[in-house]
C-alpha cells in the first residue's frame, strides 16, 4: 500500500533540491556577474534592482556568489559520497558475504572509527592533510564509510541467504562475481536511502569545516565558506548572511524530504 | 542478579577494548602523518642538532612501542606533555576550556528533553490530526537546520531589530556565573533545535507504538485514566529506547558545540581545536581526539548499561 504522504515528501524535495541544481546548471553557463569580480565602486550595497541579493565587502554579487557556491556544495556532496559508497561497498559487501574473520576484523575497524565523533575526523584529517577541496571530499568519504559498510554488511548478508546465491555457489561461480553481479544489485533498495541522507549530511559537515576555514579555499566557495566571509559584515549586511544560509538549508531540506519520501514508501505501516 | 553482573561485565571488557583500539588508532594516526613536534617548537630555522637534541629531550627518538605505552600511560594520569604551540601542558589547555564546552552541552540536553517531550506526548495523542502535523512538519524542517547557520541567522535577525544586541560576550564562570551560563544560553539553543526535532520524532513514535499496546488497551479497560496510564506506563517503557537517543544527541551536542562555539566566539575546546589544527600542535591534538572519543565511547557505554537496567529484555539477548 502506498503512503500519500510520500507522494508530498517527493514533491516538496525535488522543488526544494531544483532550485538548488538549477542554479548550478545554469551557473555553469552564466551568471549575472562574474562572481569574483570585485568592484570598490559597489561594496556592500543592500539588495536593489541590480544586485538583486545584494553586495559582499568586495562588491561582488552576491546572487552571482551563491550560483557559484552551489556548484562546490553539491559537487563536494556527491563526490564525497561516492567514495564513502564504494569504500563501504568495498568493505560491507565481503564482511557481509564471508562473515566469521573477515567480518570481525572489518566491523571491529568501523566501530573504532564510528567511536570518533565524524566532524573531529575530519577536521583533523584535513588540518593535517592542508586545507582543500580535494582533502575535504576524502575526508568525509572516509568518515562517512562506516556508515556504508554497516548498510551493506546488513544487506549482504540477508541476501546471501537466498536460494539463488545458493545455487550460485554451487555452480562454483567465484565469491567476487556472486558479490558484484548477484547480490550488489539487490542491494540498490538499501543503499539508496542511505545515500540521499549521507549526501545531507555530508552538506551539514563539508559547510560546518568551509565555515571554519578547514574546506573550500578561496577564490572557490560553498555556502558555508560564503557564511564564513559574510560572518565579520553580519550586522551590516544581513543579506550576505540570510541568502547563502537560506540556500544550504534549502538544500539539505530537499534531500531530507526526498530520502523521507523513500523511508515512508518502502516502510510498512509505520507510524 | 547473575545475568546484570555477567552483562555489565561484558560491557565492560567491550569497553575498555574499544578504548585501546581508540587510542591505538589516535596513536598510529598521529605517528605516521608527516609533521614533527621538534620542528613546530623550534620554528624552521633550527638546526639539525637542535631538532637532534629537543627529539631526543621529548622522547620522540624512542621505538614507537615505547612511545605508545608512555602516551597510553599519559592519558590516565592526565599527563600528556607539553602542547607544541603554547608551551603548557597539555591536560591544563583541555581543563581550562572545559567548563564552556560541558555548560553548553548540559544547557543543550536541557532544552532538548524539556522541548521535546511534551511536544511528542502532544503530538501522540492524536496521531494524524493538525497538531501533530504542524509538529512533525516543523520538526522535519528544524532537522536540516545546521546549527551554525541558524546562529548566524538569529544573530543577523537579533541585531537587526534589537539595536542593544550583541553576541560574543563571555564571562568566565569563576567571575560572574549567571553572565557565564546567560552567554551559553542561545549557542546552546541553536546546537539543540535539531536535536530537538530528533528527539521529538522517536519519542513521538515510540509512544504511538506504547498506546496501541496490549497493555495500554487492558489499563483502559480497567478503567484508568489516560494521565496515570501515560505517566505510569507509556512513559517509562519509551524512555527505554530514547536512553539510546539521548546518548546519540549527547554526542552528536558534544560535536556540535566544537562549530558553533566559533560563531559565539566563546572560549571552548572547539576554538582550542582550531588553535592547535592552525600550529600543527600534534601533543595537543592527538590527547583532544582521543579524549573527546573517549567520553563518546563512555556515552554510549552509560546508554547500554542504563538500558539494561531499565529492559531487563536486553540482557538476555
Amino acid at each position: 500500500m502506498k503512503d500519500p504522504r510520500s507522494k508530498s515528501f517527493y514533491i516538496a524535495g525535488f522543488i526544494l533540491l531544483g532550485i538548488v541544481l538549477a542554479s548550478f546548471i545554469l551557473s555553469l553557463i552564466w551568471t549575472p556577474y562574474d562572481p569574483n569580480a570585485t568592484d570598490p565602486a559597489s561594496k556592500l550595497m543592500a539588495p536593489c534592482a541590480e544586485h538583486i541579493f545584494g553586495t559582499d565587502n568586495f562588491g561582488r554579487d552576491t546572487f552571482s556568489r551563491v550560483m557559484f557556491a552551489s556548484k562546490y556544495t553539491i559537487f563536494i556532496s556527491f563526490a564525497g559520497v561516492a567514495i564513502a559508497l564504494l569504500l563501504g561497498l568495498l568493505t560491507g559487501l565481503p564482511a557481509g558475504y564471508y562473515g566469521g574473520w573477515t567480518d570481525r576484523g572489518i566491523m571491529l575497524l568501523s566501530n573504532s572509527v564510528m567511536c570518533f565523533p565524524g566532524i573531529l575526523l575530519a577536521l583533523v584529517a584535513v588540518a593535517v592533510a592542508g586545507p582543500s577541496m580535494f582533502n575535504v571530499v576524502w575526508a568525509l568519504g572516509l568518515v562517512f564509510a562506516p556508515t556504508f559498510a554497516r548498510v551493506t554488511r546488513v544487506g549482504t548478508m540477508e541476501i546471501k541467504q537466498r536460494d539463488y546465491i545458493m545455487h550460485a555457489q554451487v555452480m562454483k561461480i567465484p565469491s567476487p562475481r556472486i558479490m558484484a553481479l548477484h547480490i550488489l544489485p539487490n542491494l540498490v533498495g538499501t543503499l539508496l536511502p542511505a545515500t540521499v541522507i549521507g549526501l545531507a549530511n555530508m552538506t551539514l559537515f563539508e559547510s560546518g569545516m568551509s565555515y571554519l576555514g578547514l574546506g573550500v579555499q578561496p577564490p572557490d566557495a560553498s555556502f558555508g565558506k560564503l557564511l564564513a566571509d559574510a560572518q565579520a559584515y553580519m550586522t551590516r549586511a544581513p543579506w550576505l548572511i540570510i541568502f547563502p544560509a537560506l540556500m544550504l538549508i534549502i538544500y539539505i531540506l530537499g534531500l531530507y524530504f526526498v530520502s523521507e519520501g523513500i523511508r515512508v514508501r518502502t516502510q510498512k505501516g509505520g507510524v | 542478579m547473575g545475568r546484570q553482573a555477567g552483562f555489565i561485565i561484558s560491557k565492560i571488557l567491550e569497553l575498555l577494548a574499544t578504548l585501546f583500539l581508540v587510542s591505538l588508532l589516535t596513536f598510529v594516526a598521529f605517528s605516521v602523518i608527516p609533521g614533527d613536534t621538534a620542528q613546530v617548537i623550534l620554528g624552521p630555522d633550527a638546526s639539525q642538532a637542535q631538532l637532534d637534541a629537543l627529539r631526543s629531550e621529548l622522547g620522540l627518538d624512542r621505538p614507537m612501542i615505547v612511545q605508545y605505552l608512555s602516551w597510553l600511560g599519559g592519558l590516565f594520569t592526565f599527563n600528556l606533555g607539553k602542547s607544541a604551540a603554547f608551551g603548557t601542558p597539555v591536560a591544563g589547555l583541555i581543563a581550562e576550556r572545559l567548563p564552556v564546552t560541558i555548560g553548553m552541552s548540559i544547557i543543550a540536553l536541557i532544552f532538548v528533553i524539556v522541548i521535546s517531550y511534551p511536544l511528542a506526548i502532544l503530538s501522540a495523542r492524536r496521531p494524524g490530526k493538525t497538531l501533530d502535523q504542524i509538529f512533525s512538519v516543523m520538526g522535519h524542517i528544524l532537522f536540516a537546520i545546521p546549527p551554525f547557520a541558524l546562529s548566524l541567522i538569529i544573530i543577523t535577525i537579533a541585531s537587526a531589530l534589537f539595536s542593544g544586541f550583541r553576541a560574543g560576550q563571555y564571562f568566565a564562570p569563576s567571575d560572574n556565573f549567571g553572565g557565564f551560563v546567560g552567554c551559553l544560553i542561545l549557542p546552546s539553543f541553536c546546537i539543540a533545535l535539531p536535536k530537538i526535532a530528533m528527539t521529538f520524532k522517536y519519542m513521538r513514535s515510540s509512544i504511538i507504538e506504547q498506546n496501541s499496546s496490549e497493555y495500554v488497551k487492558n489499563a483502559k479497560g480497567h478503567g484508568l485514566s489516560d494521565l496515570r496510564i501515560l505517566v505510569k506506563h507509556v512513559l517509562p517503557n519509551s524512555n527505554v529506547s530514547s536512553i539510546t537517543v539521548i546518548s546519540i544527541v549527547l554526542s552528536d551536542i558534544l560535536a556540535g558545540s566544537l562549530i558553533v562555539e566559533q560563531v559565539f566566539n566563546l572560549p571552548g575546546l572547539g576554538r582550542l581545536l582550531l588553535a592547535g589544527i592552525a600550529r600543527r600542535d600534534f601533543p595537543l591534538l592527538s590527547g583532544m581526539v582521543f579524549y573527546i572519543a573517549f567520553i563518546t565511547v563512555l556515552l554510549y557505554f552509560a546508554a547500554d548499561i542504563l538500558g539494561s537496567i531499565a529492559d531487563p529484555r536486553i540482557r538476555l539477548k
